[in-house]
């Protein structure tokens, strides 16, 4: 394509300076966990100095790197704990979470998209309304639906259905704006064809939509990978905690261990960066105008 | 090969335990904890123990740890429900509001005998009763005591005078370095003062005493050293206590025994009893006891073998494996007679900081103390309020709330 | 349509279903009723033979010889407890006891065995109840407990005193309770038949004239609702009656049987007796609805009556209006309609439906377990309650809601100036309101503006600055909240570092409502930047070039191509985005919790933090659970009102 950019040609030179500030400002806190995670120490302080120091002592202490590097952090967090079986865990409960939840959401939003049908605005209110409850008291009676009811205590199976259906509203709305902007012509010409809906669905609509899904796909595994107090409470078994579950006992009640925390968070958020690279080149892929060429 | 005489061992041993034990049907029982690391290694030990001298009856423990943070709501979620542990590990503070709302833990006073009873330190036990029912056995317990930089401290001070002047000659303030670091703004802390005047959250009949004269004297005296004195630092936290004490920057920090696994490799430090007050008529300062007691969850189908391994671990055998090896200071006073136990320089001051202790109340009522308490307490320190306009609001605030809960039929 | 609907039928329809379902629920609510006086009734008879036994118990001095003989004289002559046990806790021993196991060498006097465990415990909770009502002052615990056994007799269990302590219990047996009476089908049938056969009949001459049909329907099931009504209280009062003369000859019975046993086994004069105190609530308060001579105070019966006769006319009023609705839906055709618009839509529905259910199961259905909550007074010590108590006993109807709205102490003037009040929810709502708007116009700005520039075409190392932006997003918040916590501490924070390195004064973050405020705004500003820009990355993809390449040809500057094309394409996903960032951030509890904690003075909580103080400091559920619907009614109110602005949901 002869296009070029488009937001013009604007000089590279400053757009690469504001960025470079904000590579700053985001990796500064995030630099302290590591410097943590890496110090060998389980302290959660930031800035070591005396109280007149020079304007030297200060930028030195300011600066986040441990004083001695170490990877016993690292080491116990492993050996102390199943934790490689509980990141497993994370990964299969995370990844059921997003098939499951980006498939309801792509068949709700599509139909919500392309389908005029009697409440039809009152379903996608309520999915927005259900956002709005607090959830202050919500932990019993989602026992007793999950564990009483449906008998699905310590049961990935539970967990995947909370989490993907938490998701729900949040990758409708998205999925259904996308799906709006996807111009109707095709699948109108499909239809002339003869294809049937879940064909223009499958072949024409959600590859569209990639960038969409990708959204909707991180979101959800994002949904899963976090979740702490529900996997602590629905699992009964060790060997069937999330990552996050086990971070949380290294810094429950009294113990403070932030040094085995912060290498736990360190490891936890690798997949998300893994996933999110693998999710990039369907946000930047440019899709739409070169699929109505093409 | 191995494989099958693996198999015609188990099954000699099990031909050999159902002979033994013909009546008995396997029972598992699950315990729920909240242990990590030394203490989980040390807790799993004694459960082995047990499930090994219990293979003829065919009773079986079997353990699972959960993040403090959702070990409380896991139970008030499964065990009123039929679901859950036989027994699990908890402290105290939860014990008032599972009696209340009942079909939660089981009471014991039933099955515990004098001889039973006797072993325990009373406060422990004293920690576990509530409205005159004892609802588990005492574990073990966790107090405030002094711990201090061997390398800094030349003596040790015995009285809140000695503290002051050695504190006053060891605070450099141009170069961050305090006497005594300890996270005074913290209500929780700041009870080894309180109780040493008297004072406290709740008096014996349950009502709240915030604004008793007790803790405004409490409260007078950390002023002045905050004040006056200036050897404690600005906005303590429990991250900043640990920090300096790491850096060779406090010499003297009150805490408790999770402040010791945080203390950095190379800092030499030993550990004394907490100080008497002079202003206080040179009574002890006496801080709050946390003690975790193993309790039987009122939805167990095997109560009386729930008891019994309930019984076991608060045994000397068990105290003496959890106090060496998991570093947790028992409840159970028989054990320190062990000169392993009772000589270990660190659990011999838990041992004798015990006796000026006060068991933390397990009133439901307590949570509703934190949140005012900690602004009075705020407020005070910052200086945007009188220890008596403080204190008089924290007061008024609990009051209401102890009220609202406590509707009448 | 083949065939016009008739308006005669579908009334008729109507009518059937709407009789059916409001006599039906009035029938069941009838014969629960019955069955529920039948209950207390037995209830009541057992407790007075249980408080004149426990009089007399207490008189034999709890213990010893004197108890066994009065329970054995006291047993002989009744014919409703089966079995009498006395246990007293000093050492754990049982005094009495009627029961056939516990003859020969199980017999009383005796230590309790280990399954009587159970006995004991039920002693130990009446001691800590009625030393819980003492110390409080009031009647908040039970002091006697009665239990159904599997064989139909009740179980009751009551403390006896000495000396003001409670020093063991008396647990008494009761035979089966009575069936309760038959209730006959044939009047909730007829209620059902007469009214149908003669709207069939008067339809005849209004045809098809449907508003005519409307009233003389609705008009039948009116009135047959309201003569049901009748019926079934005038059943319900017949049946207290018969309680009360029984009550009434319970007492004078145990009256006669009580001094007896005083007398005979000389425990003191019959006189001091007081029959008119056995009939009694289960927290040992006198009903005083029988007369200490055996007569039933008349006045205070009609009293009760009056107030039973108004709860049922809002129950049986209830039941009408929902059967009126059904046969207004019925009637007028809607259920027709709704049908044809299933089958219809099929497709669509099917392709909704997993979603919707899901949702339903596990998002509404809790949601709907917190507005019953809300308009309880359950807390704590109420947790354990069935589920039926939330509408009957905890019941407050919209107390909680006046209590929380209607507060508007938020501030109180004196000479120092405004002294506000942070516990007021006026002020929590306007802390929240900044935080909110805040948090996402900074996640917005931010977001958007750095996704504009990773859009640049043919910016070096784009990949690279998208995954370090992201991080945030991927490092649990736990952690690094508290990191932005240590960031702002007053000593050794990086934020005073720096303004110290350009001479400043350190700030105390935290004890400044502002600063506080501020300090948690940057947390979470810094945390919610990465989830907007992923999002307006992935809107601009959908932006065709084309529009650019046209708009560039007719020579539009750089910001007027933002202004029309950028802005209004990323419009259908960033305008959704915007509405739940605004709802995701006004119950944002993580970050207030750890950074600020509310401090100072609880003046930086937001609604969803003071929300879970109430549930989990206070243990007033009711209370926390309305304060949630507020929460709720607010954020609603925010998304009608955005929609209007924005229009976000044009062309639904």
């Amino acid at each position: 394509m002869s296009v070029g950019s488009r937001t013009g040609d604007f000089p590279h030179l400053p757009l690469h300076v504001i960025l470079l500030i904000y590579v700053v400002v985001t990796l500064y806190p995030l630099l302290w966990v590591f410097t943590i995670g890496f110090s060998g120490q389980q302290g959660l302080m930031i800035v070591d100095i005396p109280a007149n120091a020079t304007f030297l002592d200060r930028l030195r202490a300011i600066m986040p790197w441990p004083a001695h590097f170490s990877f016993s952090n690292f080491t116990s967090v492993f050996t102390e704990q199943p934790f490689a079986r509980w990141l497993l865990n994370s990964v299969i409960v995370a990844t059921a979470t997003t098939i499951l939840g980006v498939f309801l959401a792509c068949t709700a939003a599509y139909a919500f998209s392309r389908f005029r049908f009697p409440g039809r605005r009152a379903g996608l209110m309520s999915f927005l309304v259900s956002q709005m409850f607090p959830g202050t008291l919500m932990l019993i009676p989602l026992y007793i639906i999950i564990v009483q009811w449906l008998g699905l205590g310590s049961n990935f199976i539970g967990l995947i259905l909370i989490y993907s259906i938490t998701g729900i509203p949040f990758c409708v709305w998205m999925l259904k704006g996308y799906f709006d902007t996807i111009p109707r012509e095709l699948e109108e010409s499909a239809l002339m064809d003869g294809a049937s809906t879940a064909t223009i669905f499958y072949r024409i609509v959600l590859p569209l939509a990639k960038p969409a899904v990708a959204v909707t796909a991180l979101f959800s595994f994002m949904t899963a990978w976090n979740e702490f107090i529900q996997a602590a409470t629905f699992m009964d078994k060790v060997n069937m905690y999330t990552a996050p579950v086990g971070l949380r006992f290294f810094v429950g009640g009294f113990s403070q261990q932030w040094g085995y925390f912060a290498a736990g968070a360190i490891v936890t958020a690798i997949p998300i960066v893994a996933l999110f690279l693998f999710l990039q080149k369907y946000l930047v892929s440019g899709l739409t105008a070169g699929a109505v060429k093409g | 090969m191995r494989a099958r005489s693996r198999v015609a061992l188990c099954a000699a041993v099990a031909i050999l335990a159902g002979l033994t034990a013909m009546a008995a049907p396997p029972v598992e029982l699950i315990v729920w904890h909240s242990y990590r690391g030394g203490e989980a290694a040390a807790f799993e030990k004694v459960v082995a123990n047990y499930n090994a001298a219990k293979v003829a009856s065919g009773v079986k423990i079997i353990t699972l740890p959960v993040p403090y943070d959702a070990l409380a709501d896991k139970i008030t979620a499964a065990v009123p429900r039929g679901k859950g542990p036989d027994i699990f590990i908890f402290a105290q503070d939860r014990l008032g509001g599972w009696v209340e709302a009942g079909k939660t833990i089981e009471p014991i006073d039933f099955y515990v005998d004098k001889a039973t009873r006797d072993r325990f330190l009373p406060s422990t036990v004293e920690a576990m009763t509530y409205r005159g029912t004892l609802y588990a056995l005492p574990f073990n317990y966790k107090v405030i005591t002094m711990v201090y930089n061997k390398k800094l401290l030349t003596k040790v001070p015995k009285t809140t005078g000695e503290l002051v002047t050695i504190a006053k000659s060891l605070t450099d303030a141009s170069t961050g370095r305090f006497g005594v670091a300890y996270w005074y703004s913290n209500f929780y802390y700041h009870a080894i003062l309180m109780n040493a005047f008297g004072g406290g959250a709740f008096d014996a009949a349950g009502k709240p005493i915030l604004d008793c004269e007790g803790n405004a004297k409490s409260l007078d005296l950390l002023l002045k050293w905050v004040d006056k004195d200036k050897f404690l630092p600005a906005e303590p936290s429990t991250a900043l206590v640990t920090a300096l004490f790491n850096d060779g920057k406090a010499a003297i920090v009150f805490s408790g025994p999770w402040f010791l696994g945080e203390i950095a490799k190379g800092i030499d430090y030993g550990l004394a009893p907490l100080p008497t007050v002079d202003e206080a008529g040179g009574k002890p300062m006496r801080p709050w006891m946390t003690v975790e007691g193993v309790y039987i969850a009122a939805g167990s189908k095997n109560k009386d073998v729930a008891y019994d391994f309930v019984k076991y671990v608060t045994d000397v055998e068990a105290a003496k494996i959890m106090a060496v090896e998991g570093r947790q200071t028992p409840a159970n006073k028989l054990v320190y007679n062990d000169p392993q136990v009772g000589n270990d320089p660190i659990l011999k001051v838990f041992r004798q900081q015990v006796e000026t202790a006060v068991p933390m109340p397990n009133l439901a009522e307590m949570s509703m103390m934190w949140t005012p308490a900690s602004s009075a307490m705020a407020a005070i320190v910052q200086k945007s309020a009188t220890v008596k306009a403080a204190l008089d609001q924290a007061q008024k605030e609990v009051v209401e709330s102890v009220k609202l809960l406590r509707k009448q039929q | 349509m083949s065939q016009k609907p008739s308006h005669r039928r579908r009334f008729a329809a109507g009518l059937v279903a709407a009789l059916v379902v409001g006599v039906g629920l009035s029938h069941w609510t009838l014969v629960r009723a019955r069955v529920q006086e039948n209950r207390a009734r037995a209830e009541r008879v057992a407790l007075v033979s249980l408080n004149a036994l426990v009089d007399i118990v207490e008189r034999a001095g709890g213990v010893g010889d004197s108890v066994r003989r009065a329970v054995a004289v006291f047993a002989r002559g009744s014919s409703a407890l089966t079995t009498i046990r006395v246990v007293a806790f000093d050492g754990l021993s049982l005094e009495a006891s009627t029961a056939s196991a516990d003859g020969g060498d199980k017999a009383a006097p005796r230590r309790l065995a280990r399954e009587e465990k159970p006995l004991y415990d039920q002693g130990q909770r009446l001691r800590a109840a009625v030393e819980t009502n003492h110390q409080e002052g009031g009647a908040r615990k039970e002091e006697i407990e009665i239990a159904a056994m599997p064989g139909g007799g009740l179980a009751l269990a009551a403390p006896v005193t000495k000396e003001g302590a409670v020093v063991g219990l008396v647990a008494v047996e009761t035979t089966p309770v009575p069936s309760p009476p038959r209730t006959s089908w044939l009047a909730p049938l007829a209620a059902v038949l007469i009214p149908a056969l003669a709207f069939l009949v008067l339809a005849v001459p209004i045809a098809e004239r449907r508003w005519v049909l409307a009233v003389v329907a609705a008009t039948l099931l009116l009135g047959t609702m309201v003569a049901y009504g009748r019926y079934a209280f005038a059943t319900m009062a017949g049946d207290r009656r018969i309680t009360e003369r029984t009550v009434a000859g319970e007492v004078t019975a145990e009256a006669a049987r009580a001094s007896s046993v005083v007398s005979e086994l000389s425990l003191g004069d019959p006189r001091t007796l007081h029959p008119g105190s056995w009939d009694a609530d289960l927290f040992r308060r006198p009903l005083e609805l029988i007369a200490p001579d055996g007569t039933v105070h008349e006045a205070k019966l009609a009293e009760s009556l009056a107030g039973a006769a108004g709860r049922t006319r809002q129950v049986f009023g209830a039941f009408a209006v929902l059967a009126l609705a059904l046969l207004a839906f019925v009637g007028f055709g809607s259920a027709t309609r709704l049908g044809a618009t299933l089958r219809k839509h099929r497709q669509a529905y099917t392709y909704t439906f997993p979603a919707l259910f899901g949702m339903l199961l596990l998002v509404f259905l809790p949601f709907l377990y917190g507005v019953v909550l809300s308009f309880s007074d359950m807390s704590l010590y109420t947790s354990q309650a069935p589920m039926g108590d939330l509408f009957s006993k905890l019941w407050v109807g919209l107390k909680n809601f006046t209590d929380i709205l209607g507060d508007f102490h938020v501030a109180t003037s004196t000479a120092g100036g405004l002294v506000w009040n942070y516990q007021n929810i006026y002020w929590t709502l306007g802390i929240t309101v900044i935080w909110t708007v805040a948090n996402v116009a900074y996640g917005v700005g931010m977001g958007l503006f750095l996704a504009l520039i990773l859009n640049t075409k043919g910016l070096l190392g784009r990949p690279y600055y998208r995954v370090l932006f992201i991080l945030p997003w991927a490092m649990p918040n736990y952690i690094t909240a508290l990191i932005w916590k240590g960031m702002f501490h007053q000593q050794f924070g990086v934020f005073n570092q720096i303004i110290q390195m350009c001479g400043g004064t350190p700030v105390s973050w935290f004890e400044k409502t502002s600063t506080s405020l501020f300090a948690c705004i940057a947390t979470n500003a810094w945390l919610s930047v990465p989830f907007m820009m992923v999002i307006s990355l992935g809107a601009l993809q959908s932006i065709s070039a084309d529009l650019y390449e046209a708009a560039r040809v007719d020579g539009a500057t750089r910001w007027q191509q933002f202004r029309s094309i950028t802005l209004p394409s990323l419009k259908p996903a960033l305008v959704p985005a915007i509405i739940l960032s605004v709802i995701w951030t006004f119950n944002m509890f993580n970050i207030i919790y750890l950074v600020s904690a509310g401090e100072p003075g609880h003046s930086t909580e937001i609604l969803i933090t003071q929300a879970y103080k109430f549930a989990f400091e206070q243990y007033r559920y009711g209370y926390a659970a309305a304060y949630s619907m507020v929460i709720f009614a607010i954020l609603l109110a925010y998304g009608v009102w955005q929609n209007k602005v924005t229009k976000a949901t044009e062309g639904i």
